[in-house]
């Protein structure tokens, strides 16, 4: 039964698209990599413990919560094997044994083995510890791993998997835009870290609590000759492991008590369906109130706007880190009105082939109303965000000048982000599986590369105006010119939104039918228009779904002729 | 077995402009015709039933009828108005229920109605007395209550919906692709029963379906279409010729017979 569950695991993952695996391996394997040089290098025995303790317990961590976004872990699903005559003990372990048969799984191992190094370095004898108890960490991870994504239901199924996929999205872009500043840092700081670990007793022994740092210490015991002590310390570890085991497995086969949903906290009545809310009564308001509820419903949309936030968040808090630049952390907030223009250019594709209500219910003003009402809808899920994490960061960095600019620089961002992001998102529609069909965090858009990069140039451009207010306001500040730059922010914002807002608006009144065409059938059904640069971004766009489309089906054909080959 | 297309295009009644006409409506998706080249007149008032097979073109042609999807070639006109010419005159007197699309599912049945109505520009109290009526009528208020999602909602109450959001700005020609699929028995009659009133009022609809027994039943006129052709169109009792719509709907689209041989294994 474990064969073939393992075997079908990774039949499974040959047929699906490998989306960010590859990328992971690469950096899992560069990390086991700088553990284990890590732990060659450190100046002294004291200085070792604290790598090790320290970099295993990230990678506990790490493997603890990895598992959400990476596509792997959710491939077997347990509702497949509801019908199959099969023990459900029988199944679940064959289901927690396949979650062992990873290369991210591999990579945890050789990471935790760094153990063995520390031993060999003490005295080679410990290896009979150190090996044994990195597997025993191993085991204990990798369910941990499982129990983690079982309780958090699959990235997509509950809020609390969605903040987590968003704090690791956040991380990520944090991570591109301000990951520089830890990096500075930490090289600062390395020589001191190899050279004599962690000095502070306090943090030592709370990181020697941890399950994971068990081997180690486990392995310098053995090195004392307090062997008893050093199983001791193994069999708490197996001990937990088999606990973390016992747990894991109730989540991995099917469940047979039926879902019940609860639905306390939403707005019921067909008299508030269909009459209240601060909105006007109107085609736009009509679509500003369904867009706002999508963006706070759809998980795929949340993502999105959440990942942003925490982006803006972990910005500013590296920012905080560093004392020669943690003015940077004033600006955080800009930072997410920003990416409203990256979450939003999708808009059109997260709709799917809902689309088709736009091209029916087409009228003189609808067009204009589906446009405006989504630039609005945009602007109202990240204004409130973007507030606030503004006001947080400008508090803390009691950078109180900052506000000026702030107060210039948000409304034409946020102007600019709002009218790229609906003209990326039309011309340039890229959809992902369509709504009913999303399982994965990246289901909901296709291959958006080209998307981000137009949205970054229109946004600079459009913001231009501003940008040299601001500029000349830090060459000679004054009050006057303060007033003139914030009231230049505002017209610019809303100059930008209006203007790139109007030219999707004419792209669309034209060419609403091909939109859908793109969405339902991959192509547009319209003689070659003329060489502007919207029909070059919408062949380009097209071109590369198309292109991709067809490197997916190449792939599948070659693999299928390659099983039938053997 | 390729039949020889049938002439039985009876004109309709009193020579009235057709609710919808396809003329020469043609399709290709690379090197397949989906859609050959149609002619097709449904007159006002009329229950019209398009059957054919899976894969014979019925929803590539409702689509370009309707403005989803642009044809190759030829003509689509509600009332005399070109679909494609003058899109917004046209959708303003089309009701449409398409297959298998997506809906905002994030929207409750109720909210969506909501959406749909002010974008369709009606009145707000107009929007609420009909939204509230169509989520009673098509048994979809206690989903309401729930806060259902129309995410969440079944095949045959996502049909509902979809034909909620058709009805709702009370057009004069509604276009259903497979409304019955997936409908239980008594809602199949209250959709029966709303969509007779619709023709009694002087609307006319046009369905798309596989089941001959439905469109028997309801439909007084029926074109069969296969490989992308139209290979009979006219009254019911022209088309059918004195037989069922079955046996004639087989003896037009051919069958595969299954030999003694075939799926020995079943049931040993």
């Amino acid at each position: 039964m474990d064969r073939e569950l393992i075997s079908l695991k990774l039949t499974t993952l040959r047929h699906t698209a490998p989306g960010m695996r590859p990328a992971g391996w690469v950096i899992g394997s560069l990390l086991a990599a700088a553990t284990w040089a890590a732990t060659f290098v450190a100046g002294s025995d004291d200085a070792r413990h604290s790598i090790l303790t320290l970099g295993l317990l990230f990678w506990g961590l790490g493997a603890a919560i990895g598992p959400v976004l990476m596509s792997g872990a959710g491939t077997l699903r347990p509702s497949w094997f509801a019908l199959l005559p099969i023990p459900r003990r029988t199944l679940g372990r064959g289901l927690l044994v396949s979650v062992y048969v990873s290369i991210a799984a591999a990579l945890v191992l050789v990471a935790l083995l760094a153990v063995s190094l520390h031993a060999a370095l003490l005295d080679p004898v410990t290896l009979v510890v150190a090996i044994p108890g990195a597997l025993l960490t191993w085991v204990l991870v990798i369910a941990l791993s499982r129990l983690v994504y079982g309780l958090l239901g699959a990235a997509m199924g509950s809020r609390i998997g969605i903040e987590i996929a968003s704090i690791q999205f956040g991380l990520m872009f944090a991570g591109m835009f301000a990951g520089w500043i830890p990096v500075t840092i930490a090289i600062q700081r390395t020589p001191d870290l190899l050279a004599t670990g962690i000095t502070d007793p306090v943090v030592t022994s709370g990181l020697d609590m941890s399950p994971t740092s068990w081997s180690v210490l486990a392995v310098e015991r053995a090195v004392r000759g307090d062997w008893g002590g050093a199983l001791l310390l193994l069999g708490a570890l197996a001990l937990c492991a088999g606990a973390a085991i016992v747990a894991a497995v109730p989540l991995l086969v099917p469940s047979t008590s039926p879902r019940t949903r609860r639905r306390s906290g939403r707005r019921r009545s067909a008299g508030l369906v269909a009459g209240a809310g601060f909105l006007p009564r109107t085609q736009t308001g009509a679509v500003i109130s369904k867009e706002l509820r999508q963006w706070s419903r759809d998980g795929w949309r949340m993502v999105e706007v959440q990942s942003a936030v925490w982006g803006g968040v972990f910005i500013g808090a590296l920012a905080l880190t560093s004392e020669d630049l943690r003015v940077i952390a004033a600006f955080s907030g800009l930072f997410v009105a920003f990416m409203l223009g990256i979450a939003a250019c999708t808009m059109y594709g997260q709709d799917g082939s809902a689309v088709w209500l736009d091209v029916v219910g087409q009228d003189e003003t609808s067009v204009r109303s589906d446009v405006r009402g989504r630039q609005w809808g945009a602007v109202l899920v990240f204004l409130p965000k973007v507030l606030v994490v503004t006001a947080l960061f400008v508090v803390l960095s009691q950078a109180w000048w900052a506000i000026p600019i702030l107060l210039a620089a948000l409304p034409a961002l946020f102007g600019a982000a709002s009218g790229a992001a609906v003209l990326v998102a039309a011309v340039g529609v890229s959809p992902g599986v369509d709504p009913r069909q999303r399982v994965g965090p990246n289901d909901a858009v296709g291959n958006i590369s080209l998307h981000v990069w137009v949205v970054i140039l229109l946004i600079s451009i459009a913001v231009a105006p501003t940008a040299v207010m601001v500029a000349l306001l830090a060459v000679s500040p004054s009050v006057w010119l303060a007033a003139l730059t914030a009231v230049v922010g505002l017209a610019n914002g809303f100059g930008a939104a209006w203007l790139l807002g109007r030219v999707t608006i004419g792209y669309l009144t034209a060419r609403l039918p091909d939109l859908f065409s793109r969405i339902r059938y991959g192509q547009v059904f319209r003689d070659p228009a003329t060489a502007g640069a919207l029909d070059w971004f919408e062949s380009t766009t097209l071109k590369g779904e198309q292109e991709l489309k067809a490197r997916q089906q190449k792939e599948r054909a070659d693999r299928v002729a390659r099983s039938s080959a053997r | 077995m390729t039949p020889e297309p049938s002439t039985l295009n009876s004109a309709p009644p009193g020579g009235a402009v057709p609710a919808l006409e396809l003329a020469g409506l043609r399709r290709e998706f690379a090197d397949k015709v989906a859609v050959d080249s149609i002619d097709l007149r449904v007159p006002p008032g009329s229950f019209f039933g398009l059957v054919g097979p899976n894969g014979a073109g019925k929803t590539t042609a409702l689509s370009m009828a309707v403005g989803l999807l642009r044809p190759s070639a030829g003509r689509a006109l509600v009332h005399g108005v070109d679909v494609w010419a003058d899109p917004t005159e046209a959708k303003r007197l089309l009701g449409v229920l398409p297959d298998g699309l997506a809906l905002p599912e994030r929207l409750t049945g109720g909210e969506l109605l909501t959406f749909w109505g002010r974008f369709r520009r009606l009145p707000a109290q107009t929007v609420a007395d009909r939204t509230a009526e169509l989520l009673r009528i098509l048994e979809l208020e206690e989903a309401e209550a729930l806060g259902t999602l129309v995410g969440e909602y079944s095949t045959g109450m996502r049909k509902k919906i979809g034909l909620a959001t058709a009805l709702l700005h009370s057009p004069r020609l509604l276009v259903l692709d497979e409304p019955y699929e997936a409908v239980d028995p008594v809602s199949a009659r209250v959709l029966t029963a709303i969509l007779r009133r619709f023709t009694d009022a002087g609307g006319s609809v046009i369905i798309s379906s596989h089941v001959m027994s439905l469109v028997e039943q309801l439909c007084d006129r029926v074109a069969i279409i296969a490989r992308g052709q139209v290979l009979a169109d006219g009254t019911l009792d022209e088309v059918r010729g004195g037989g069922s719509l079955e046996d004639r709907f087989v003896e037009l689209v051919g069958t595969t017979d299954l030999a003694e041989e075939d799926l020995a294994w079943i049931g040993s």
